[in-house]
């Protein structure tokens, strides 16, 4: 299995193809769901992927080995996903409203409920526990893409449950 | 073990798997406290409904693809960008020697009179491209 630590060494040897052919993919899906997190629509989050990767690919020849390689992507990732934001605000609605399946928001009351209580969440609580679904339920991706320490992310996650337990109790 | 250590057990139990030993105290706990056992089943509930509701999309088809295509269009441009320079240097230089070749003035002159002009035709047409990048 690929690590981080074989694309450091590519790199370390200039050889970009291979190491971008490992980032790509390891990485792609996880970009992707990274992506659809913060911008809520696929269609969308696909291609802001592209974009990030084609980042990736012409600053693949700068890359100084300071940060992990997945550390300096997930950060091309969000400023990107943010910066996509920043100029398309106005097309962005309430969080998880683009089902990628009109069928799916049609046949799912139940889930109208939970993301209503989502909604009810600070941004950060929320966000971790979207990606924290969205990723497998992986505590330690989650807290590599956040740059944040897996403790952190824990404690937003309890704090989001238990909000939430609250909150459909009350 | 109180309430609050029962939810706090709760919370971790779906991070991490408990000890067979603090399970057994939180389900004592959860059989005898029904504040607790209704908090456990709502934890259960939304951890369903999340499960439900937060579906990870997939890339289609076409990512990979489309993802090459771009990076094959980035790479063109090295090769367009300096081509049209070098064309143009290599005609002006042929003019100007075939100018200074046949027209009936002094060579020197030819020289001056024609890198003078191409020079003129050169910033014309940069400016010229970057108020169309521009726009």
């Amino acid at each position: 299995m690929m690590k981080d630590e074989d694309v450091a060494e590519l790199l370390r040897r200039r050889q970009f193809e291979g190491a971008f052919g490992l980032l790509l993919d390891r990485y792609q899906d996880r970009v992707f769901r990274l992506a659809f997190s913060i911008l809520k629509e696929a269609g969308r989050a696909e291609e802001v992927t592209q974009d990030v990767f084609l980042k990736l690919w012409e600053a693949l020849p700068f890359y100084d080995g300071r940060a992990a390689p997945a550390t300096w992507l997930y950060t091309i990732a969000r400023n990107t996903c943010f910066s996509t934001l920043r100029r398309e605000s106005y097309r962005m609605t309430a969080p998880m409203e683009g089902c990628v399946e009109p069928s799916q928001c049609e046949t799912a009351p139940r889930q109208a409920e939970i993301r209503q209580l989502l909604e009810r969440l600070p941004a950060t609580q929320r966000e971790v526990i979207t990606l924290f679904y969205l990723q497998d339920q992986s505590i330690e991706d989650v807290a590599q893409m956040l740059d944040l320490p897996e403790g952190t992310v824990k404690s937003h996650l309890h704090r989001a449950r238990r909000a939430l337990a609250e909150m459909m109790r009350s | 073990m109180d309430c609050e250590d029962a939810k706090g057990k709760l919370l971790e139990s779906y991070d991490s798997a408990l000890s067979g030993d603090t399970k057994r105290q939180l389900e004592t706990h959860l059989t005898a406290c029904s504040n607790c056992a209704r908090f456990a089943a709502a934890l259960n509930k939304i951890d369903t409904q999340l499960k439900g509701a937060i579906v990870a999309p997939r890339l289609s088809r076409a990512f990979r693809a489309g993802l090459r295509a771009r990076i094959d269009r980035q790479r063109r441009p090295v090769w367009a960008h300096w081509l049209p320079d070098a064309a143009y240097l290599a005609g002006s230089g042929a003019a100007i020697i075939c100018c200074a070749l046949l027209l009936p003035f002094p060579v020197l002159s030819v020289l001056w009179a024609g890198v003078l002009t191409a020079t003129t035709g050169y910033s014309f047409q940069t400016l010229l491209l970057s108020s169309v990048e521009d726009l």
